[in-house]
This record gives C-alpha cells, structure tokens and sequence, in this order.
C-alpha cells in the first residue's frame, strides 16, 4: 500500500478507519481498510461498482456496523456514540436523493432541524438560506413536492437538507450520479463554491475520476474492498500503481491523438 | 382543516342511522317469535292483547331463527318478549337437566331468568307443547289403550316414525324407550314433521312422536296417548319479558296477566290447524280467538253481551 | 311500486337494523384495525413473525364465516352474548388484509426514503410515525376498504347466531317464503357495502393526491 500523503490542513482526523473490515456471511466487502479524513478536506473513495465504497461510507454513520476493526468520528468509536447524535452529526446525500415525497421542499429541508427542536423561525430563516445556497428561489419552490421537481432539483435540495442544521461531516454517496452531463457539471461546480465557503469534512463516494480529480483533495482508490493508495490529485495522475493506472488511461484512452486519427480514418 | 370535513360527514351518516333508530323505539313494543306458525300465532297473540288494552305500539319480529337467536335477541333489547317453553328454558337455556314436575320446573325457570338474566318470566298462558305419542284413533278403540304404558303390550307389532328432533334430542326417542320398557317391530322411519301423520294414516308407521297442540289432532284420526309415567318433561308456554320494558310500561303486565291460563291444549291445536291446515291468516285467527277470549268475559262479567261499539278494536297492523 | 310500500312502511325497522348492522361492522372494524395494524408492523420489523402472524390470519379466513360463529359459541364470555361473538368473529375476518396491507405498504416504501431517514438521525419510532405509516397509508386503507365491504357482507351470517343486523330480514324471510322481507334485509346491506366502497376509494383519491 503506498504511503499515505500528509493532508494539506494538517489538523487533526475527523473520521479515522482502523483496520475496519466488513463481512456479510464469510465474503467480504471491506478488507482492513486504514484511512484518515481530517477535518475540511475533501475526501474522494474512487473504486468501480463492488470495491466497498458505499459501505465504508455507511460505516461512519453506523448505518452498518464493522465485522472488525473500528471506525472513529471525532476520537470515539462509532459504536460508542450513541447513533442517533452520531449521525445528527453528519449529513448524507444519496444518488437517489431520498427526499419524502409526502414533504414539501420546504418540510424536507426543515426535517433534521425539526428533529433537533429548533425554534419555528429559525428554522424558516435556515431553510430559506440553504434554498439560496443551493440555487433554488425560495419563493418558487420551498412549497414544491419532490414530484414537482427535476432531478437536478431534487439534488439540490437533497444537499440543502444535509446541510439544514450544519452538521461538521458530510458523507454522499455518488450524489450527482443521476444527472445528465451539463446538470451534473453545473451542480458539481456550485458544489465546489460551497464546500470553498464552508469548509465542511467530506467523504464523497464516486466511481467517476473526472469527478474525482475536480472535487476532491485528497484521492482514495479501493479495488475489491481494499485501499490501493491514496493520492493527491496531481500525483493521481502520474501515478504507477496498476489500479491508477488503468483508471487514468482509461481517462486518457479515449482522448489520444492515435484514437483520434483513427477516427479520422474511417 | 379543509381536509377533516369530509371525515366528519363520513362519521355523521352511522351516527343518523343509531339515533333514529333510538328514538323510534322508546315508545314501540318489539314482539318476537320462533319460526313455526304456532310461534307467530301466539305472537301475535301476545301483540294484539299490548295493542288493545294498552294502547302502546307494537311492532312484530317474527320468524327468529330459533330459541337461542329469540333469546339472544332478548338480551340485546331488540325485542322485549316472546313466548318461550318452560322445557326449553330449563334445558337449552339455563342448561339444567330436564324434571317433570311442571310446578317446580316452571319455578325453578322463572327464578333463573330472573336471577341471570333480568327477564320476567309471566305465569303460562294454559297449554303444554310437548312431545306427543300419537296412534290411529281406531287402533287405540280397537286396542283399548289411553297411555303409553298401555301401548307398551302392542308396540313390538308396530313400526315408528320420529321427526329428526325427537331422535337427537336426549329427552326424545333413547329415553323413551328406556323409560318405557318399549320394543317396536322395526328401526324408527325419521321423516320430516310435516309428513307424519299423512304416514300414520297411510298405515305405513303405526306410532309417532309428533307434538301435543299439532293442528292435525283436531280432525278426530288420531289419539294421543297419555304420558302416564310423565318422562317429557313439561314445556308450558309463557310469556318472557324484559323487566325494563314492564318497568317502563307496567301497564303490560296486566294485559299479559288477563291471558295466563287461556289458551288450552285443544284451543292451541284449533288454532294451529286453521292456520297451517286452512291456510287462514295468522293476525286473523289470533284476533277471532281474543274476540272470543274478551266475549267469554264480558259475558261471565256481566252477563251480557257487549254492543259493537264497545267491542275492543284490534288495530291489526300485522302482516 | 308495491316494494317501495313496503320499505315505507317499514323505514323504522330498517333503519333500526341497519344501526345495529353498522355497530356490528365499525366495531369490528376497529379492532382489526387496531390489532392488525400494530402486528404488520411488527412483522416488518421482525421477518420471522410473518410465518406465524400471517399463517395464523390466514387459516382465520380458510374457516367458513358460519363455522366460525359456531366455533366460538362456548367460548365463555364471549358465546354468551351472540353481538359480542359476531364482532370476533367478524374482526378475524378483517384481519387478514389489514395485516397484509400493513406489511406491503411499510415495504414498499422506497428505500432510498426510508435510508435517508434513519441517516438523519429519526429514531425507529420517529421513521414509522413520520415516513412509514404516512406512505403506506393508501395501501392501507385499500386493505380496509376491501375488508369492510367483506365484512358488511359476512356481518349478514351473524344474524343466524342471534346477532341482530340486516341479516336478520334475510333468514326471517326465508322462513316466511317473503320476497320483500328477504329484500328488506339484502337491499340496505348492499348499499351500505357500496357506501363503505365509494366512501373508501374517495378517500384513497383524496391521500394521494395531496393538495
């Protein structure tokens, strides 16, 4: 496994794997995985479909618990906070959004800051602000039902309700998956204005290396339930491990002055 | 709010059904019956009687299943009285075992309804409904016999016919026969009631159970012979009552009163006959047989007879 | 015409019939949904109890309407008031598409939906009360939609253990040989089956279409 690089804040970890291993019957997911995330970075979990990175993401919140190994957040166990604090804590965007459809925007947005018994108005301010920060007129669409909405929308505001009662973490799991291309850039390029702005910890589950490079700060690769390496942007880019390797020539492949004769061939 | 009335509408629809129906049966008398004309006469009887002397509305609730649908209907107050069997009382009812003393079992039966139930049980209106062992008129000249003791000496000659009732019932066939000593020439013929006494005078059965006010006895064929070591037990009939209904209109235990002791065996099976022989209308028969009833006693009063005018009106409002 | 008399004449008697009908029906009804609802929720919570819950509701309703009146007849306190036995009766009936309806409601609620809400911190009480129960409410109410029309039907048997209800018209009739007292009994009773069918489906259309 390649060292793992000095994060750029150097401060100490927010969320910290160690030796997490994840198991259902006796095949296993996650494989003693060691990963820190410290607090305002960016952390991207790179792999293809099965590598694990849903289900590591799902062992901060202690929405799955480890086989082995622990997960920390904040210094302490997952299985020592109690879950519901823990993941009040945290914020979760999803691909599918998982909005309640019998919700407005509005009572959606609202519904962590509901749970935590904030004061009627403040919680009207706050949704009000977050429909800003995320670009939706409040006026239009706070009163909206998710079926109203297009699915950029529902994004939106599916981050927005992660964000409601400014939880320090944020873990989403390929949230702009689901998007078409121009919507998915759009968003992808607010999303980095925000995350400028709020420096928010952030585990981000993608399987898209565009993605990867633009968002992220620092690069985890997972392969069959393991960390091969974590890497910069940058060094991603020059790296020599196999699993990189294939992804940035897979990236690079399809954009080579030879593929592109080729086609100018035919 | 703008969603919540339509549930509200939907909630007063039951509600309009329950109070109308409360209101309506305040002052409404409910008479029920079983589900034999005999049942529907004595009904009617009893609805007539409240109707006349009382003045009270009566409705009529006839053709009940059975003693326990006309019982539990007691109970839940959907109607307030029905003439029930002292026999059955004690039997299905307070589920005792069956005695002969007619006395005691109807005291013993107005005692339980009483006691368990709050029902009132009225003094019997005169007859007894019981099972009956019935020969060809002419066999019993020819024979000499008047009681089932008597016949005992000819039944190995004979061959029975029992209703499917008398058959099951433990107070039937097995302990007759046991009681008795009896011996018949072949198994019992089971066929419906109705059929028996055709069958007898067909001479295809010799003997059968059939019951003490059937309507076929009147026509003079058959003789019933007499119980003489009193194994059925007695069913008189009598009025059952709620006692809240004669709290609330005491004026019906006297009219009930006036009818104890009037009906007798033969006035029952008159009755039973032109009903299901004759096919004369059940209010009809019931308001000739009160007619007279109110005629014997105005004459035993006063002896005379009343002019037209002061005749009771029945209101006949009965199907 | 001469029906119509009939049915005049005699308004009171059916309306105080179909009270006691309808009692018969509501009460029944909210027992199972009282007891029915509470246990599909269980079984969503605890796969193992489907077994033993539905096939337990399930033989309830394999049982003939008749000889299950007949069964409970000795059952002490129950068997000795023949309503009280009805209603029983008539809620096991109930119970089968209630619970059913429970169950496939609450599962099919989108798990992206219910994932999110525990992610957010709802306790498991909170997810049912808030995202379960309000999503599966028109499955639900399909299920008591079907079974109170069942039951408006079946409540008409209870009339033959001395239950009381329009079924009473129907067997008084019988033994009458009378038409129109059998129909003084089978006509209220089927309308106020399509009573309880419109009334449900208006209000299914009303949940789910909010605003």
């Amino acid at each position: 496994m390649a060292p793992e690089p000095k994060s750029q804040s150097n401060t100490h970890p927010v969320i910290e794997f160690r030796d997490a291993e994840f198991r259902i019957a006796d095949r296993p997911i996650l494989k003693s995985l060691s990963l820190t995330v410290s607090c305002g970075e960016t952390l991207v979990l790179l792999g293809r479909s099965g590598s694990g990175k849903t289900t590591a993401l799902k062992l901060v919140n202690r929405l799955l618990e480890p086989s082995a190994g622990e997960v920390c957040v904040d210094d302490r166990a997952t299985f020592e906070w109690d879950p519901i604090r823990l993941r009040r804590r945290i914020g979760y965007v999803i691909q599918e959004a998982g909005l309640f459809p019998h919700f407005t925007v509005e009572r959606n947005i609202a519904l962590v800051p509901e749970l935590e018994q904030w004061p009627r108005n403040r919680i009207t301010d706050r949704v009000r602000e977050l429909l800003g920060v995320v670009g939706l007129d409040p006026a239009q669409f706070a009163q909206r039902y998710p079926h109203q909405l297009s699915g950029g929308q529902r994004q939106r505001v599916g981050v927005a309700r992660a964000l409601a009662a400014d939880p320090p973490i944020l873990l989403m799991d390929e949230p702009f998956g689901a998007l078409d291309v121009l919507t998915r850039a759009e968003i992808q390029r607010e999303f980095l204005e925000i995350q400028q702005r709020l420096r928010k910890t952030i585990l981000f589950v993608t399987h898209d290396m565009r993605e990867a490079l633009l968002i992220g700060t620092r690069i985890a690769l997972l392969e069959a339930g393991a960390l091969t390496g974590v890497y910069s942007p940058a060094d991603f880019l020059r790296a020599t491990e196999p699993t990189a390797a294939a992804y940035v020539s897979a990236f690079r492949g399809d954009m080579t002055p030879r593929t592109l004769a080729k086609r100018g061939e035919e | 709010m703008n969603q919540m009335r339509p549930w509200i509408m939907l909630a007063f629809v039951p509600a309009i059904f329950v109070l109308f129906g409360c209101v309506n049966r305040r002052n409404t008398i409910v008479v029920g019956s079983k589900n034999f004309p005999e049942q529907a006469i004595l009904g009617e009887i009893l609805a007539q009687q409240i109707e006349t002397q009382t003045g009270l509305r009566v409705e009529r609730r006839f053709y009940l299943s059975g003693t326990y649908i006309c019982h539990q209907a007691l109970l839940a107050g959907r109607i307030d009285m029905y003439v029930e069997y002292t026999g059955t009382a004690l039997t299905a009812i307070l589920k005792k075992p069956p005695f002969s003393d007619s006395r005691a079992v109807f005291d013993e039966v107005r005692e339980g309804y009483v006691q368990r139930f709050g029902l009132v049980v009225e003094p019997p209106l005169g007859f007894n409904d019981s099972f009956a062992i019935v020969v060809r008129a002419d066999d019993a000249r020819r024979y000499g016999i008047h009681t089932i003791s008597d016949a005992a000496k000819y039944t190995p000659l004979w061959r029975p016919g029992f209703g499917y009732e008398f058959q099951e019932r433990p107070d039937g066939y097995d302990g007759l026969v046991k009681d008795y000593g009896l011996k018949f020439a072949a198994a019992p013929r089971i066929m419906d009631l109705g059929l028996l006494y055709r069958a007898l005078l067909a001479r295809q059965v010799d003997v059968v159970a059939g019951n003490t006010t059937d309507g076929q006895l009147v026509i003079g064929a058959f003789t019933v012979l007499t119980d003489d070591k009193h194994y059925f037990p007695p069913y008189q009939a009598v009025p059952v009552v709620r006692s809240e209904v004669l709290q609330q209109h005491p004026e019906i235990a006297n009219a009930l009163i006036d009818l104890s002791g009037k009906i007798s065996d033969k006035d029952m099976q008159q009755m039973n006959y032109e009903v299901i022989g004759q096919h004369k209308d059940t209010a009809s028969v019931a308001r000739e047989f009160l007619r007279a009833q109110y005629l014997n006693t105005a004459f035993a009063l006063t002896g005379a007879v009343p002019s037209k005018t002061n005749q009771g009106r029945a209101r006949g409002v009965g199907r | 015409m001469r029906l119509v008399h009939f049915f005049l004449a005699h308004g009171d008697e059916i309306l105080q019939a179909s009270a006691e009908h309808l009692w018969l029906v509501v009460i029944a009804m909210l027992l199972a949904i009282g007891i029915g609802v509470p246990l599909g929720i269980a079984v969503t919570r605890k796969p193992w109890l489907s077994k033993p819950i539905l096939g337990s509701a399930n033989i309830a309703e394999t049982i003939p309407s008749l000889a299950l009146f007949g069964f409970l007849l000795p059952v002490p306190w129950l068997g000795a008031r023949a309503d009280r036995l009805a209603i029983a009766a008539l809620a096991m009936y109930a119970l089968l598409p209630i619970i059913r309806n429970t169950v496939a409601g609450i599962q099919g609620v989108d798990a992206s939906v219910r994932d999110a809400a525990r992610a957010m911190g709802m306790t498991g009480k909170q997810v049912l009360l808030r995202v379960e129960l309000p999503l599966s409410l028109p499955v639900l109410l399909a299920g008591i939609r079907v079974a109170t029309v069942w039951t408006v039907g079946i409540a008409t048997i209870a009339a033959a253990i001395g239950a009381g209800g329009l079924g009473e018209f129907i067997f008084r009739g019988l033994a009458m040989v009378d038409n129109r007292v059998i129909l003084e009994g089978a006509i209220p009773a089927a309308i106020l089956a399509l009573a309880a069918d419109v009334g449900f489906g208006l209000l299914e259309r009303r949940l789910r279409h909010p605003q």
